[in-house]
């Protein structure tokens, strides 16, 4: 009973029960809608019955070559619906489009150092450990790279693990 | 901003880099002087000017940016052989829209655009202006200009956006979307199309004139490849097949795509709704409230014979339940609640199926009952059960939960879910006290047992059965209610102190005790944990509602002030970056945000709380300097002396107003801000409707802003009307003459008895008698308030015009009107607070307030604790808070882990009594202050007219 379609504006004023959860950040409007402008095939929700607000991804696309990736920059569901594999969805969701339509090389994603149960969660979805970022969140604590190669990286050299780690200002990328 | 620069009026780009890193690395001073050097190589440049105009205004200067921008522009029109480039003109645009002078960058660029007419990058430059001054005309006429100029595909969407705009937030008529056919079929048959969003724009455009037969047409056609996602197509697909009226190739359509995703519950209530020939499930979607849609289905009757729509819906049963035998689908709930809305349907159509609807309830809740979601599914299928079926639905939960033994986590969400069905339906209210208090208990016992199962969670993740706190201390406020022991409500706040104490993240229980605290009086309390929300952005707007209202009614001032002061910079700067990001999605091809973004701003522009906000803002600054009229002068200064809030006023009636909170947080007991069943006398849990009060509250709010956007011109006008008449013959330097003042206000009063439902005549009889005592203050009914500030003005208009003074006493009388009013008020207010409160008056309630606040903390701490404490084994609050206390001695630090153990150890209930008590004596603290103040600054001005 779940209903996945594209986000849009209005979703932002339906979304509070999910955001308000801790680990959820809410971000400016600037950031929402420069994603709905320009990737709006990567921000989806999940509808529940009663057209409950269940969870997000947002997602986005760039890179330059080898580097053309699909990121995902949150995901989030609320504690109601948690424990059905709704994350697996919508991360397959922005996966096959990432692969599909834009032929992009690897998905990637952005993790806590300490967030175990989403590393635990994003490994089982096929997600590799690519690099450590040092004090990528906030200047304090480490964040991990994670990526998963897609079917347009025959070799999976995308996801070749880096021998040391990187410093926030070493990404190619925001 | 490397891509800035080019060579702007012919100044080399080296020259500006540095200004800029100057200006984005905020060195204002060195970027000034920076530019004071190439100002001297380049005086009459107007982008060296812009440029100095745009430091001067990021440092606040913004008379002088204002005055060089208009010198640039000057030397901008007279230069006739200058090349008018985009930098200079955008520089220009920036600072002007920053001085909000919008309008004189578009001319400038509407100038630069008349000089070179086949300027692409200035053409853009002017699109973007429009956008920004949302004048969509404009923008049409301007994308059009462009498409002609070069044939791109995006220019000509981008004037059909255009002409959308103009039919959907403007006063465009529908046939102008004949018109944007015409110029996309044009487009179609000599170049096609070639973005998806194109199509869908195209596609849109034929739906919004019901051309259902010519849109399949073409998404069946060679431009339907576009869409390269095969369900996004069928859904378009079948959205226009059942509103052309064709259900059988609809019902055909959304069944292939309910055979690629089974769990799309959209599209499954589409599916039935084309095969019952129903249209709703699509009106719903275009005249329905966008942000709060219906929670299920309404059904029409139907026009099929029983015979076809049992027929039918034994087909879709079929089809469903194939779906549920796939093992793959071992997640899908969709199947199963298909099933019972398919059943649902049936007994809205007169079948009479309990036995079906019981089995497939069932059938869900043994496959699903665990889960959290579980209530809130089935919710809208319990509505058509009868009382007896809904108890024997409860029965069979509560067996199914003892009958199921499987894996302890499972075991608990179904006991929580039978608890939950209980709630819902069980009558609790009906039972007697003792087995009503027995079930929270029984739910704290479950929630201390189950935490072992959390034991090797992350102190981050939620915890397994957490909900039990908060249908605890739901119970714990409906006996509150049903018996008015003060207890039970002490100890739902104990509990989720408690709760909080074990894992300090949980929003549910912070939002309980928010209005917890709320209730009790203790409202900065309330507000400390309304600040551990973190509530920021797009959620002041929909989470606010929480706090706000409460503040508005509070002492803390402060407090009150950064939250306005919040959520309106939040709100005024997405009116202003809004523009900006709708031009993103014109750049990049996403035209149906272009529309969407438009549109959202409106709907937040027209936000009833943004509208109080911006009402209550200046009435709080008002407040905050009543102390001094110089201070309060300077206020109704800056307010340009209310002028704008009575336009306002004027336009609230007519304006249709967006309630955007998120009221699905708020607890049972106040549904929705200014409704309170506590206050009331018990009806029973299930009197307390949560839907349906949207009506009462929007005529509500109206009449709140309309009154309250009076006030800050109606102050204005008495403060001047007071001078003048103080000063009598003397000569009056104020700006506005004496008649002016008081024909003015007396129009205002005029509104404002309207208001109350008087004339002035009689409102003005109202207010005599009730103070003189021929009235009762009844005749007020429940605006007191606003009565009292009709009094108020009332007397400060007769100072000047003495309309109602014969003889006598010129205006003495007016003056003992309203302070015995005010002394009547304050008199009555503070015996409903406390009984032996026998006299008026501000410097009595300071007294009594100072006395509370001197009561010994330990004393109140101990009456909070004794009610608490159960006496004897009968009725009484206790039970819950025995049972929280006992975990203290049970504590097994091997089966709970360390840190849950710890946790539970430093728990202290008696912390959390003197909590309240410091809480409470800090708003009356701050109330007090406000008392002295104005005991202080009366006591001054009764110093002063002794003098004269």
């Amino acid at each position: 009973m779940t209903t996945i379609r594209r986000f849009c504006c209005n979703d932002l004023l339906r979304f509070a029960s999910v955001n308000l959860d801790h680990l959820t950040e809410t971000f400016n409007m600037s950031f929402y809608m420069t994603y709905l402008a320009r990737w709006p095939d990567y921000f989806h929700v999940a509808e529940g019955p009663g057209n409950k607000i269940m969870g997000y991804i947002m997602g986005k696309v760039e890179g330059q070559g080898e580097s053309w990736h699909g990121h995902v920059t949150a995901v989030t569901v609320a504690t109601e619906y948690r424990r059905q594999q709704l994350a697996k969805k919508l991360m397959n969701i922005l996966e096959d489009i990432s692969d599909q339509i834009d032929k992009a090389y690897f998905v990637d994603l952005f993790v806590r150092a300490s967030n175990t149960p989403a590393i635990k969660m994003y490994d089982k979805l096929g997600y590799v450990i690519y690099r450590r970022v040092l004090r990528y969140y906030s200047g304090e604590e480490d964040g991990l790279d994670m990526r998963k190669a897609l079917s347009r990286d025959v070799e999976k050299k995308s996801i070749i693990p880096l021998k040391r780690p990187v410093t926030p200002d070493e990404l190619e990328y925001d | 901003m490397a891509s800035k620069f080019g060579l702007a009026g012919g100044i080399p780009e080296r020259r500006v880099r540095q200004i800029w890193d100057a200006v984005d690395s905020r060195q204002f001073k060195n970027a000034l002087k920076l530019s004071a050097a190439l100002l001297s190589k380049y005086p009459n440049s107007p982008y060296a000017l812009a440029l100095k105009a745009l430091i001067l205004e990021r440092m606040g200067k913004s008379d002088e940016a204002l005055a060089i921008c208009l010198n640039a522009k000057e030397l901008l029109y007279k230069n006739e052989s200058m090349l008018m480039d985009d930098l200079t003109l955008s520089t220009l645009q920036i600072v002007f829209q920053r001085l909000d002078h919008l309008e004189l960058g578009t001319s400038c660029y509407e100038y630069a655009c008349s000089k070179f007419p086949n300027n692409l990058e200035l053409m853009m430059g002017l699109f973007n202006c429009y956008v920004r001054e949302y004048s969509f005309v404009k923008q049409q006429q301007t994308a059009i200009k462009m498409y002609k100029l070069v044939g791109e595909e995006r220019f000509l969407l981008w004037a059909v956006c255009s002409i959308q705009l103009q039919v959907f937030c403007g006063n465009g008529g529908e046939k102008l979307l004949l018109l944007a056919e015409g110029l996309l079929k044009k487009h179609v048959a000599s170049h096609s199309l070639h973005e998806p969003e194109a199509l869908i724009v195209y596609i849109s455009i034929l739906e919004q004139q019901a051309k259902y037969g010519d849109a399949l047409e073409i998404l069946s056609g060679k431009l339907g490849s576009l869409l390269m996602i095969e369900v996004d197509k069928l859904r378009i697909q079948g959205r226009l097949l059942a509103q052309s009226g064709d259900f059988a190739a609809g019902a055909n359509t959304y069944q292939k795509i309910l055979e690629l995703c089974p769990d799309d519950w959209e599209c499954f209530l589409h599916y039935l709704g084309c095969l019952l020939e129903d249209d709703s499930s699509w009106s719903n979607g275009v005249n329905g409230d966008p942000v709060h849609p219906p929670k299920f289905v309404e059904c029409t009757v139907s026009h099929l014979t029983d015979e076809v729509l049992n027929s039918r819906l034994s087909n879709a049963s079929a089809f469903l339940l194939k779906f549920q035998v796939d093992a793959n689908n071992c997640f899908l709930r969709g199947p199963y609640l298909a099933i019972l809305e398919i059943e649902r349907r049936r007994h809205l159509y007169g079948k009479s199926n309990y036995d079906d609807i019981m089995k497939a309830l069932m059938q869900y809740f043994f496959k699903f009952g665990h889960l959290a979601c579980f209530t809130s599914d089935v919710e809208m299928f319990l509505q058509v059960l009868t009382p007896d079926n809904k108890m024997e639905f409860l029965e069979k939960v509560m067996k199914g939960t003892n009958s199921l033994p499987t894996i302890p986590t499972k075991v608990l969400g179904l006991s929580i879910t039978a608890f939950k069905i209980q709630q819902l339906i069980g009558n609790i209210d009906k039972v007697p006290v003792v087995e009503h208090e027995a079930l929270a208990g029984q739910m704290v016992d479950m929630y201390w047992k189950s935490l072992p199962l959390s034991k090797g969670l992350d102190p981050q993740e939620s915890m397994h059965g957490e909900e039990l706190l908060s249908m605890t201390c739901s119970v714990l406020v409906q006996l509150y209610w049903r018996t008015r022991h003060l207890g039970y409500f002490l100890e739902a706040i104990m509990v989720l102190e408690f709760g909080l104490t074990i894992r300090r993240y949980v929003w549910q229980y912070k939002i309980l005790l928010l209005h917890l605290y709320s209730h009790l009086g203790a409202l900065s309390l309330a507000y400390e944990w309304y600040k551990s929300l973190d509530v920021k952005n797009i959620l002041m707007e929909t989470v606010s509602h929480h706090i706000l209202p409460h503040m508005l009614l509070s002492p803390l001032w402060v407090d009150l002030s950064n939250l306005l002061k919040d959520y309106l910079r939040f709100m005024d700067d997405h009116f202003r970056e809004s523009a900006d990001l709708t031009f993103l999605a014109y750049r990049h091809r996403n035209y149906s945000k272009v529309i969407e973004f438009v549109q959202f701003k409106e709907q937040l522009q027209r936000s009833n709380q943004y509208l109080v906000a911006r009402v209550e803002s200046p009435i709080l600054q008002l407040k905050q300097r009543a102390d001094s009229i110089e201070e309060e002068e300077g206020v109704l200064e800056s307010l340009n002396c209310g002028i704008h809030f009575v336009e306002l006023s004027n336009e609230i009636t007519s304006k249709t107003l967006t309630f955007n909170e998120d009221f699905q947080s708020r607890p049972w007991w106040t549904p929705v801000p200014g409704k309170n069943y506590l206050l009331g006398p018990f009806e029973g849990i299930s009197y307390c409707p949560k839907e349906n009060l949207t009506k009462e509250r929007e005529e509500n709010v109206r009449r709140v802003i309309e009154r309250k956007s009076l006030l800050p011109r109606m102050i204005y006008l008495s403060i001047q009307s007071a001078s003048v008449s103080l000063k009598e013959n003397a000569e009056v330097n104020g700006s506005m003459s004496e008649p002016k003042i008081s024909s003015e206000l007396k129009f205002l009063l005029e509104r404002y008895a309207k208001m109350l439902g008087s004339s002035l005549t009689d409102a003005i009889e109202v207010v005599m008698g009730v103070s003189t005592g021929l009235k009762s203050s009844e005749a007020f009914g429940s605006d007191t308030v606003d009565w009292l500030n009709f009094a108020v003005f009332l007397n400060a208009w007769n100072l000047n015009s003495h309309e109602l003074s014969q003889g006598g006493d010129q205006c003495g009388h007016t003056w003992h009107n309203v302070d015995t009013l005010l002394d009547k008020h304050i008199s009555e207010k503070a015996r409903s607070m406390e009984s032996l409160i026998c006299f008026p008056g501000v410097e009595e309630v300071a007294k009594w307030i100072r006395d509370q606040i001197k009561r010994p903390e330990d004393e109140v701490v101990e009456i909070i604790l004794s009610s608490l404490r159960k006496k004897g084994q009968g009725e009484g609050p206790g039970l819950v808070f025995r049972i929280l206390e006992s975990f203290m001695s049970s504590i097994d630090e091997v089966e709970l882990g360390s840190r849950i153990s710890q946790a539970v150890k430093s728990w202290s209930h008696v912390d959390v009594a003197r909590k309240i008590v410091t809480g409470s004596s800090t708003v009356l603290s701050e109330f007090l202050r406000i008392c002295e103040s104005k005991i202080k600054s009366l006591q001054a001005l009764k110093r002063q007219m002794a003098q004269v």
